[in-house]
Order: structure tokens, then C-alpha cells, then sequence
């Protein structure tokens, strides 16, 4: 059993279109001390599923309409309020986007950590005040005791993000979840970010789900790999074995379309198109209007994961071998 | 070849506000004697981190911004024009924003959008001008038909291809694209960039290219020139500055850019890891600017300012530089 299983998730959402599907047969497993990362452009699911997990679905319009979520076997979508409430944070951990506007302004870096630590914990506020303070230590903010007065706009981009992953791993969750935690932040400052994730990681053994869209990032930090387009995974597998022989077009398009820092010059491989919206989903395979090598079957029916090349992968073409 | 743009010495400066009554205003130096020459028909590219005046000094050469020095486009110093002059010489220099959302006005249709700087200049007939914008709206890969719409009804790509036609329009010479892709998905971001790369090769045209993304820099760019904190610390042909950085900075910039060829399986350690944040740019340090964050800074590092100086074909701002 992993540590958690995602278990063909189904979430809908309802909208002025009708109701959507936002993720569709989502399967995903995750052990302790591994780093799962999920990559796709906006749109695809990522963060939807992300929310899932942390039981963050907006209850209505959305709606867990079938599957399960389970943490050490334990189904979180039939968890009550109360259960969730004690996981987040304490057992599932959450690193967002944009660390000023998850922080609170109001209050000091020190107090917001120490008030995880008190809400999961049963210590006296002046310890909760020094785990607060040993916390920043460890995720590299310098003078950790002063920088705890600050507020959050007394700090830098880079180091609100620290603030955010001392608050994450207060209380030792197994499981991380890291949502694209350094769009806002400048390339050195992410790379710091990226090398303070991998330690924690050894040190406190949790399991990361990190949710991106940079090849780049999933190849340093991932040690498996899930590919989203329009609400399901479309290939999964080890980083390695997906950034090295990958299968799906979509896939192969993410990796090509990348301007990267070894190779210049020519054109980059384009995937034309945009993503469609998800209530405009036909019954075929979802990426059909942008792959090359479309074929009937592939806008009659959706392909399912099946194993190729050492991963899994949902394309016809892969799996039939005509692509 | 011949110079198409030729900056000198530009800088540029911000009054902040008083920090007390009856106290002088503290100046803000975002770009400090910037000299570089982009020559007709090539790409330059400004990378550097948030903060590092890369845009300022884009938006200063084509004098968006107030500036001293010079700034000699084809000869003729921009920021010497009278604002009349100055507007008629735009016809050579256009813009493309990075916010694909905020730079076109919502309430007009697209086709009207990308006519507009034709009207504003004069260009010649009613009939000549609709003309025209049907063959950029082709060469920039959208279809007439769209051409009454409105901004709302496409997409982030779509609309950057908009704006790209627009500033097109009145044929101009130098493009100076600020961050053109980062507000875009992956796959998009590589349609926007192959479209760039085409108009450039079809056209002719020259870009003075501003990113944060080094990938997207590697890929578009003939010289690339690095700024931190309204300086530039190391200017080079792309291939070359790829190849060997010599500035620390860049080394570390270069470490830091997330790659396929680092591998969580394998295990890797950067070649260069750099702790804290830039300095700020009010009371920026007497020596070089990087000397706090750098692992080779020695005493004379933090005293003395490096000047930008040639070295095996490149321009670098380093005390020991490699």
C-alpha cells in the first residue's frame, strides 16, 4: 500500500456551461520520501488535483463524484469537516504559488508558524514560539530569531517562501504538496527553493507532490512523474524512464517545445492549439485536435494508461505502435 | 554590418518619496551607465532577475522613460528629438508588452487594434491600410475572419500574435519585445517564439529582447548582454556566454536555470549555488554589486566597482573574472 493512493478521482464542476468534468480516472500513488511531480499547461488538472487531496474542493459547484483518496489507507473524500481539519497541516501540507498573498499580512512570520504548531499540537505558546524560530533556522532565513517579528512585507519574495515551507513542515506532515511553489520567484532564489525542498525531503522523509509545468524542474527534483492534459494523466511513470523515452505526443511536444540552455538555434516543436475547454470534450482522446498523428479511433474513443516502454501511457498511437 | 542602435552611457533615475518632511528625496539609480550597440538585422537580449533595470533600459532607449546619455538610432541621438520628431521616428521602433491581457484595449475589435498605428501615422489610404492589416494578420497566423472580433475572444497566444501585429504595422526596423513570452503556457510560449524567429528571418527586423528566462534568451538571441542591478556585468555573443560564463553571476544564473540535464536519479550538485536576494538598488554596495552574494568575492571586490572591460571577445564587469 502507498502512503497515499489517488484512485480514479473524479471531480466535477458545475458551470454556466453545464457540468464539467475537471479530472476524470485520476490514478496516482505516492511512497514516503519520494517526489511525484505533476506537469501540464493551466488547465489540465493539476491543481485540482492538488486541492482534492486536501479536501479544498469548493462544495458546491464542485463535487467529488467518484473514486477515492487514500492517506495510509484512509479515504479522505469520506473523511467528515472535522478529520479534514486535523490532517491539513498536520498529515497533508500544503506550499502555494504566491507566498504574499498566502501569508497573512497582519501578523508576524513567528506567530502564523507558531500558530500551526499550536493547532495540531499540544504545547505551551513559548515552545510553540522556539520550534517557530528553530524552523526558520532550518530553512535558511538568517537571524531566524529577528526575522520572526517581521511581517510578511518585511520580507523578500524568496524568504516568504522559506516562511511558507517552515509553516508546511511544522508538524512533520507525510505528505508535501508543492504547487508550482516558485513561479513568483527570480531563477537563483528558485534554485535555492528547489535545494531546500530535496533536504527537507531527506531529513523529514516526506512525500512531495509537486505540481509544475518545467520539464526543466521535474527532471531535478521528481522521482516519478504524472502528464495531465484536460483532467486525466495521460502518461506516468519514472522521471527518468518519461523524460527519456517519452510516449505520448503531448508528452514528447512538452519536452521539444522547450527552449532549452544546451541546444539553440532552430525552430522548436510546436504543439499548435491551445488546450480546450473542458466542456467542449468530444468522446475521443482529448488532445486529438492538437496531435499530428490523429487517427478515427482516436476521436471515437478516450485510451486508457496502459504499460509502454517501461511507463504507463493513454495514446492509441504509442501503444499501437503507428505514431 | 552597421549599427542600427547605439546606447551609451544610459541612465536612468527615480526621485523616491521624501522619508520626512523637508528631507531630500533619496534617488533610486535603476540603470547605471549602460553601453551596448545592436546591429541591424540581430537580436540582443537583456537577461537578469527581477529588479535588475532590464526593462527600464528598454523602455529608456526608446525613451519611455526619462534618461541621460545617448541613445543613437542609426545615427540620430533619440533622446536629442523633440516629442513631434520622437513620434514619427516610432514608426521605426515598436513594442510588444508581456501581458498579452492588459496591453490591448478590450473595447476595441482586433482588426481596428492593429490599424491604429497607421492611423496615427498617416499611413497611406483608408483602403491601403485595411489592406495592410489583412496581410499581418495572415503573416502573424490568424485568420481574416477575425479580424471584427474582440480581445476577450482569444487566447493568451492569440492575443500576443495580435499584439505582434500591431506593432508591425508601420513597418518598423527595431522590435524591443519586453518578456513577450512569460505570461504564456509552455507550448504556447514555443508557437510565440517561432513566430518571432520567422518575422525576424522574413523581415529582416531587429530585436532588442527582454527575459528573465535564460532557455528563451539561449534561443532567440545573437549577443546577450546580463544586468544586476542597473549594471551590465557581462555582455558576449549567445553561443560563447552559454559556453563559459565568465561573470560569477552569470555562472550562477546558468546553475540555478532548472535543465533536463540535471537529474534527480543521478543525483547533481550546481556548479554554482549563490544564498540571499539582490541588494536593493537604493543604497547599492561601493564595491561590486554581486560581491555580497558571490563565493569568489575578495576584499577589493567590496571596494572597488569593476568596470565593464573586453576579454577573449566578450565584455565583462569582474575583478577575477572565469
Amino acid at each position: 500500500m502507498s502512503l497515499l493512493e489517488i484512485d480514479q478521482l473524479k471531480v466535477t464542476f458545475d458551470t454556466r456551461y453545464g457540468q464539467v468534468t475537471a479530472l476524470d480516472s485520476v490514478s496516482l500513488a505516492m511512497d514516503a520520501g519520494e517526489t511525484l511531480a505533476v506537469v501540464g499547461e493551466s488547465g489540465c488538472g493539476k491543481s485540482i488535483t492538488a486541492l482534492s487531496v486536501m479536501g479544498l474542493i469548493p462544495q458546491p459547484p464542485g463535487k467529488i463524484a467518484g473514486g477515492a483518496i487514500r492517506l495510509a489507507g484512509e479515504d479522505l473524500t469520506r473523511a467528515s469537516e472535522a478529520r479534514l481539519r486535523a490532517m491539513r497541516g498536520a498529515e497533508v501540507a500544503m506550499i502555494f504559488q504566491e507566498p504574499m498573498t498566502s501569508l497573512n499580512p497582519v501578523f508576524t512570520v513567528g506567530d502564523q508558524i507558531a500558530e500551526a504548531i499550536l493547532l495540531h499540537q499540544d504545547v505551551p505558546r513559548d515552545r510553540a514560539w522556539k520550534d517557530a524560530v528553530a524552523l526558520l533556522e532550518r530553512v535558511g532565513i538568517p537571524a531566524a530569531a529577528a526575522r520572526a517579528q517581521d511581517y510578511p512585507h518585511q520580507l523578500s519574495g524568496g524568504m516568504r517562501q522559506r516562511v511558507m515551507i517552515a509553516m508546511a513542515v511544522s508538524c512533520r506532515p507525510r505528505v508535501l504538496i508543492a504547487d508550482e511553489p516558485t513561479t513568483a520567484l527570480d531563477v537563483t532564489v528558485q534554485a535555492q527553493i528547489f535545494d531546500l525542498l530535496n533536504e527537507i525531503q531527506r531529513d523529514f522523509g516526506a512525500a512531495i507532490l509537486l505540481i509544475t509545468h518545467d520539464m526543466g524542474a521535474v527532471s531535478e527534483m521528481a522521482d516519478r512523474v504524472a502528464v495531465m492534459y484536460a483532467g486525466r494523466v495521460i502518461e506516468t511513470g519514472t522521471a527518468d524512464s518519461v523524460l527519456d523515452a517519452p510516449q505520448h505526443p503531448y508528452t514528447r511536444g512538452l519536452i521539444g517545445c522547450i527552449p532549452s540552455l544546451d541546444t539553440a538555434g532552430d525552430g522548436l516543436a510546436e504543439i499548435p492549439g491551445v488546450v480546450p475547454p473542458l466542456h467542449l470534450l468530444g468522446a475521443g482522446c482529448a488532445f486529438a485536435e492538437r496531435c499530428l498523428h490523429v487517427r478515427d479511433t482516436c476521436r471515437d474513443t478516450k485510451p486508457r494508461l496502459t504499460e509502454k516502454a517501461g511507463h504507463h501511457v493513454a495514446c492509441f498511437g504509442a501503444q499501437e505502435g503507428w505514431l | 554590418m552597421t549599427a542600427l542602435l547605439e546606447v551609451r552611457d544610459l541612465t536612468v533615475r527615480f526621485a523616491l518619496p521624501r522619508p520626512a518632511p523637508f528631507q531630500p528625496r533619496p534617488v533610486l539609480e535603476a540603470v547605471r551607465g549602460v553601453s551596448f550597440t545592436l546591429e541591424a538585422g540581430r537580436a540582443l537580449g537583456i537577461v537578469g532577475e527581477s529588479g535588475s533595470g532590464k526593462t527600464t533600459t528598454a523602455m529608456a532607449t526608446i525613451r519611455l522613460e526619462e534618461a541621460t546619455g545617448q541613445v543613437l538610432f542609426e545615427g540620430t541621438d533619440l533622446l536629442g528629438l523633440s516629442d513631434e520628431e520622437m513620434r514619427m521616428r516610432r514608426r521605426d521602433i515598436q513594442l510588444i508588452f508581456q501581458d498579452p491581457y492588459s496591453s490591448l484595449n478590450p473595447r476595441a475589435r482586433v482588426g481596428d487594434i492593429v490599424r491604429e498605428p497607421l492611423d496615427l501615422l498617416g499611413v497611406g489610404t483608408p483602403e491601403e491600410r485595411r489592406q495592410t492589416v489583412r496581410e499581418l494578420f495572415a503573416k502573424v497566423g490568424l485568420r481574416e475572419d477575425q479580424l471584427s472580433l474582440f480581445p476577450h475572444q482569444f487566447s493568451g497566444g492569440q492575443r500576443q500574435r495580435i499584439s505582434i501585429a500591431r506593432a508591425l504595422a508601420p513597418g518598423p526596423k527595431l522590435l524591443v519585445c519586453d518578456e513577450p513570452v512569460s505570461a504564456l503556457d509552455v507550448a504556447i510560449q514555443a508557437q510565440i517564439l517561432n513566430l518571432l524567429a520567422r518575422l525576424r528571418a522574413e523581415m529582416g527586423l531587429s530585436y532588442l529582447f527582454i527575459s528573465h528566462d535564460l532557455g528563451v534568451v539561449r534561443h532567440v538571441c545573437d549577443v546577450v548582454a546580463v544586468m544586476y542591478l542597473g549594471r551590465i556585468v557581462e555582455m558576449a555573443e549567445a553561443p560563447d556566454l552559454f559556453a563559459a560564463p565568465a561573470h560569477p553571476y552569470t555562472q550562477a544564473l546558468l546553475a540555478a536555470a532548472p535543465t533536463m540535464a540535471r537529474r534527480k536519479s543521478k543525483g547533481f550538485s550546481r556548479p554554482m549555488q549563490i544564498e540571499g536576494d539582490p541588494p536593493s538598488p537604493i543604497n547599492p554596495p561601493p564595491g561590486c554589486a554581486f560581491s555580497a552574494r558571490c563565493p569568489k568575492a575578495q576584499a577589493l571586490c567590496r571596494e572597488t566597482m569593476p568596470e565593464l572591460r573586453p576579454l577573449n571577445g566578450r565584455e565583462v564587469a569582474c575583478h577575477y573574472p572565469g
